[in-house]
């Protein structure tokens, strides 16, 4: 894994000399501590020789207090510097790993929207910050500070300082190492007992209605118990294992307090000057061991930052290969033809699209219709140029789609079922579409899509946030905000990607009345599913298993299609009989 | 400092009195450690060989052991308590929503309650383990030390009786000036932070725009503002721990002098004062311990706030007063002057006055504009919501409300969105009938068009769907939902939530032609905003704002040229 790695590595050079700082400020820190405890040693022991002059121990005071007051002060700088530190990576990491989904954006909706990849992704990044944090500047804060201790201690004897080495090796690799063997395994079983819970319990909640429905209460407290028993057994195992271990790493530290003890005896016995540093090294290991004791713990997350890992550095884009680009004034756009378009996922899936073939002149409105799951917009990503066809090809005025690539957000303006918008203000959100406009002119866009009642209404009138995901607006009005935005785009030709869908029809109603007004002189093409505000196109295509079933004029298709007659009138409400 | 909600959790009490007394034993192990300890460098000091310090040495690591040894006991006692606590509050939280559930749900969130039943619980767990131990460490150690220090010298113990009101002191002003600023700070701080996978996720629609290359630049922007903003809250968080490290350091520092002059000045022997002087920092380590963990408590202490709360909520009542019955050609249901408000003090009720008569196999549409009050309605008559005012009577029955164990499991509800359980296909079409046998699930298949499908499938009818199972479409789902109420066959009502209102029109057509032969022998209540449903119907209530504005035989209103119903219909349908 960490053979090929390129999101851990690259960033440690990257910011070297903030790191080396970071680290040496880590060290300081537990040293003054040590350091404290050091010069309070000696400055009893040697009180207690009671020496004439009180100058003998100033230098020992007044170290006494620079280490007192260091250990707070390192410690606040390296905190502050250590997650500044951190934070520079994850800019740098977070810039990386949008561009590199940015690549893939043809197969986005494929690759990353099911199953929530984009939010795992984000987490990896929170995780390998926890990495730095709490793993990585621990250890080896740790391991520094194990070396001063041993070669302090070898100075003096080496035979001693060999022992020292061994039993903090204890301490700061052999247990973390040990840790990891050890709960590598548990945590990957209590993540899946995690996960399965957590279905587990969505299915209580969001099913409550049935569950109450079937009358089946048992059942539905059966569903979590085995799942929570089997979790507490594992974590419970986790939480013995760590009691333990730190325990014997406690027992370590017994150790080696008896192990200086018996160190300073034999090695500063032979004259009272050097008795007097008895103390001072016995006392400086306590405020070591709280540094490197919890080192252990750290590792116990190691197991996430590799999954993580292993999934940042798995992030291949493939980005798609296009010809030579062209170029087109969208003023002079005339006619978009599929030509015989084909189209399949991959070779094992089935053939989505199949010899699909349509002539579409400017300004001409075509509606798209067919059950889910029959690539209605696949074929507008197929028209867009987001997805290139197998076989046949997408022809604006004689001219590939794919090479129009680099201009195609003057040709082509694109509406899908839940318009993204931008954790920013109205005017932020809408001027996305064309950034060059001026604040009137996205004013008038506005006006145009009827949202100026609404924004007037509003405290801070254009400047309004639209919250997370748009949320302070309802569904019509997130559409109708996208809409004014698509206006500002002023791109000849428009995709629709059922606009409507979970509207109730009076908003549908309103909204498609504005979407041609608005739009009365681009070609559209509309993908919907049902047949409300149908009256507004030139053609209407009944798409099924990437064929067409039907198509024409919807008044022609009323006069001479039974079929679309008796789907018309259900639309409508227009009543049939059994 | 510690949440008076804690000391009524059941069996705390014991628990508190076990961990006081292995607290105060520890106490003296330290104390003992720390004594042994001294001895030895206080032997060796003076120049004795190694032999002499043996006994101290062996007495000072026993007592360093039990010392430690009694914090695995304590946290091994704590831990189970927590779980045990911990999976009691879960189970009364499911009972909770069991019992109580859709209007709670309604009120909290689906998504709050899964946090909470999840994450929730493990930091209850983790809430109740940290502040337990820590605070009993600080109310004990800290104090059976002091008394041993000014046992030893009193000088040492003044100074670390005075640091300590000094040292809590300054961490409240900090804490609070850090709270402060942090307040100030939190939106814009969580706009910040949210803002990447905002980007992440609107990538499509940066792409659309042609916008998506150059925003990369923003994300480096925003994350670096982002960097700034909390380094310069973090500068400000972290002073109180700063000040607690502080204080102590220097506070031993400034013990380590005294005890030198003391010394100097031959009015303190030296063990005495190397005894104190490795004291001190076990003296402020309880409180380091505590402030360290207090910030990591916090969450934990709002999910324990936010449970309590969700478990405070009324349960429902008197679910049983309706006995068992069947209902059938002659069976009635009324609903008199009911009202409804979700929140209380609304100025306006979600239902106002509603009076309804049904009887027997009637098939009644409930119609109207979005937020009419519909979809309340359905919940009323379903019994997920408990209504405010007004009378309910079945078959003669007076009932304070349909949240009636035997009503409930008389009707079939088929909501707009329908939730699949994480389950084979099998048993959620078994979901209200788990008996059914192979036959029937399969007569249940057919009759609701779902044959074909389930053959396409590899794994056919164990075929996994629902959370982490296989993907299906809404058109699917709903034939899963019926294949149910096929099944569930001795249920004679059936009530609808706009089932096809998400369906494309052709799959919502050839839905329809299943649907319709089940609607024999039921009494059916369909809320829907299509109006094509209506030719099946006998009977139609018209709702605005809450109210039944207009209700009659469907023929009746079908055939007017005024009124509400005509108004909806004509504005539902658009000018075409």
């Amino acid at each position: 894994m960490w053979h090929h790695d390129t999101w851990v590595k690259p960033y440690l050079k990257q910011y070297k000399f903030l790191l080396a700082l970071v680290l040496i400020l880590g060290v300081l820190t537990t040293f003054c501590g040590g350091a404290l405890m050091f010069t309070s040693g000696y400055t009893i022991d040697k009180s207690a020789t009671h020496p004439y002059n009180i100058l003998l121990i100033y230098p020992a005071i007044l170290m006494t207090r620079a280490f007192g007051i260091g250990r707070p002060t390192f410690k606040y700088v390296e905190r502050l510097k250590s997650h500044n530190w951190v934070l520079r990576v994850t800019s740098k990491l977070r810039t990386r790993l949008y561009k590199t989904v940015e690549q893939d954006a043809a197969f986005f909706d494929e690759k990353y929207q099911t199953g929530n990849i984009l939010g795992l992704l984000s987490e990896d990044i929170a995780h390998l910050q926890n990495l730095y944090l709490r793993t990585v500047f621990p250890t080896v804060v740790g391991i520094l500070l194990c070396l001063i201790i041993v070669i302090g201690i070898g100075y003096f004897d080496l035979w001693f300082g060999l022992l020292i080495l061994l039993l903090l090796a204890i301490e700061v690799l052999i247990a973390p190492l040990i840790s990891v063997a050890v709960e590598a395994g548990r945590r990957q079983q209590q993540k899946e007992l995690k996960d399965h819970l957590y279905t587990n319990l969505t299915d209580n909640i969001l099913g409550a209605n049935d569950w109450v429905l079937s009358g089946r209460q048992q059942d539905f407290k059966q569903t979590t118990q085995k799942t929570v028993a089997e979790l507490n057994k594992s974590t419970n195992h986790s939480k013995h294992f760590r009691w333990r271990r730190d325990f014997y790493l406690q027992a370590v530290l017994g150790i080696i307090f008896i192990v200086l003890l018996i160190f300073t005896n034999l090695c500063f016995t032979n004259n009272a000057e050097r008795a007097n540093y008895v103390a001072a090294f016995v006392l400086a290991i306590a405020p070591v061991g709280e540094t490197i004791i919890p080192i252990s713990q750290g590792f116990e997350e190691y197991p996430t930052y590799k999954d993580s890992i292993i999934r940042l550095n798995n992030l291949h884009p493939t980005p798609q290969k296009l010809p030579q680009q062209q170029h087109l004034q969208p003023e002079n756009f005339q006619k978009l033809v599929l030509d015989h378009l084909q189209f399949e996922y991959d070779a094992d899936s089935p053939v989505l699209i199949k010899d699909f073939h349509q002539t579409i002149n400017r300004g001409e409105k075509l509606a798209l219709i067919g059950p889910s799951g029959t690539g209605k917009t696949t074929l507008l990503q197929l028209i867009n140029g987001d997805l290139a066809p197998q076989k046949g090809q997408v022809l604006v005025n004689d001219i590939n789609v794919l090479a129009l690539q680099k201009e195609r957000q003057k040709l082509f303006a694109f509406l899908n079922q839940q318009p993204f918008l931008f954790n920013t203000s109205i005017i932020n959100n809408v001027r996305l579409g064309n950034e060059q406009k001026t604040d009137t002119e996205v004013q008038k866009a506005l006006a145009a899509v009827k949202l100026q009642d609404l924004i007037d209404s509003l405290p801070q009138g254009y400047n309004t946030p639209v919250q997370e995901a748009g949320s302070r607006f309802s569904g019509g009005e997130q559409q109708r905000l996208a809409l004014a935005r698509i206006l500002l785009q002023d791109a000849p030709i428009v995709l629709l990607d059922e606009p409507t869908v979970g509207l109730d029809p009076i908003t549908e109603n309103d909204l498609l009345q504005t979407i041609f007004q608005v739009l009365a002189d681009k070609t559209i093409i509309w993908v919907t599913h049902h047949l409300q505000g149908v009256k507004n196109v030139d053609q209407v295509i009944f798409l099924n298993q990437g064929h067409i079933e039907m198509q024409g004029h919807p008044q022609d298709l009323y006069q001479n299609n039974r079929h679309f007659q008796e789907l018309y009138k259900m639309d409508q409400g227009i009543l049939i009989k059994r | 400092m510690i949440d008076k909600r804690l000391f009524q959790l059941p069996g705390i009490k014991p628990l508190f009195r076990m961990l006081a007394g292995l607290t105060i034993l520890q106490a003296f192990m330290i104390l003992l450690q720390a004594k042994f300890l001294a001895e030895a460098l206080v032997i060796s000091w003076q120049r004795q060989s190694l032999n002499n310090i043996v006994h101290p040495t062996i007495y000072f690591i026993i007592a360093f052991l039990c010392r430690h040894f009694l914090t695995w006991v304590k946290d091994a006692i704590l831990d189970k308590y927590a779980t045990k606590t911990t999976e009691d509050i879960r189970g009364k939280l499911l009972d909770k929503v069991y019992t109580t559930g859709p209007q709670m749900i309604s009120q909290a969130g689906s998504g709050n309650i899964v946090t909470n039943a999840l994450d929730g619980m493990d930091e209850i767990n983790n809430y109740l383990n940290l502040i337990l131990s820590k605070f009993m460490n600080m109310m004990i150690i800290p104090w059976i030390i002091l008394i041993f220090v000014f046992f030893q010298n009193i000088t040492s113990g003044i100074v670390l009786i005075l640091v300590f009101p000094i040292i809590i002191l300054f961490m409240i002003i900090l804490g609070y000036a850090a709270q402060d600023k942090a307040d100030s700070q939190y939106a814009e701080y969580i706009v910040l932070s949210n803002h990447f996978v905002d980007a992440l996720r609107g990538l499509t629609t940066l792409k659309m725009l042609g916008l998506s290359k150059e925003y990369a630049h923003n994300i480096y922007t925003v994350s670096e503002q982002y960097r700034k903003k909390t380094l310069s809250t973090l500068r400000i968080a972290i002073l109180s721990t700063f000040a607690l490290d502080w204080f102590t350091t220097l506070s031993i520092a400034i013990l380590a002098v005294f005890l030198g002059l003391a010394l100097i000045k031959g009015t303190l022997p030296l063990y005495p004062a190397m005894v104190t002087l490795i004291l001190a920092p076990e003296y402020f380590l309880p409180l380091r311990n505590f402030a360290n963990d207090y910030h990591a408590t916090l969450n934990g202490k709002n999910a324990f706030t936010a449970t309590m709360k969700i478990l405070t909520l009324p349960s429902t009542k008197q679910r049983q007063l309706l006995p068992s019955l069947t209902w059938n050609q002659d069976s009635t249901l009324e609903l008199q002057k009911i009202n409804f408000q979700y929140e209380h003090n609304q100025s306006l009720n979600n239902l106002q006055d509603i009076n309804l008569q049904v009887q027997g196999y009637q098939r009644i549409a409930i119609v109207g504009q979005s937020g009419a009050g519909k979809s309340t309605l359905l919940d009323i008559l379903s019994g997920f919501l408990i209504p405010q005012g007004g009378k309910i009577k079945v078959n003669g029955q007076d009932l304070p409300h349909l949240a009636q164990d035997n009503w409930q499991q008389q009707f079939t509800y088929l909501p707009q969105k329908p939730y699949l359980f994480s389950d084979t296909i099998a048993n959620n079409i078994r979901f209200y009938s788990p008996e059914a046998s192979d036959a029937a699930v399969k007569a249940a298949i057919t009759q609701a068009g779902l044959s074909k499908f389930i053959q396409s499938l590899p794994a056919g009818l164990a075929t996994k769907v629902g959370q982490g199972g296989r993907g299906i479409s809404g058109g699917q789902a709903q034939r899963i939902m019926l294949a149910r109420a096929f099944l569930a066959s001795e249920r004679h009502i059936l009530i609808f939530d706009e089932p096809t209102a998400h369906l494309d029109i052709e799959t919502e057509y050839s839905l329809k032609q299943t649907m319709l032969p089940l609607f024999d022998n039921h009494l059916v209540i369909f809320a829907t905003h299509r109006l094509h449903w209506l030719a099946q119907m006998d009977y139609v209530i018209v709702m605005d704002h809450g109210r039944i504005v207009e209700q009659g035989p469907a023929q009746q209103l079908l055939t007017e040229t005024s009124g509400p119903f005509f108004e909806l219909s004509a504005h539902m349908r658009g000018d075409q």
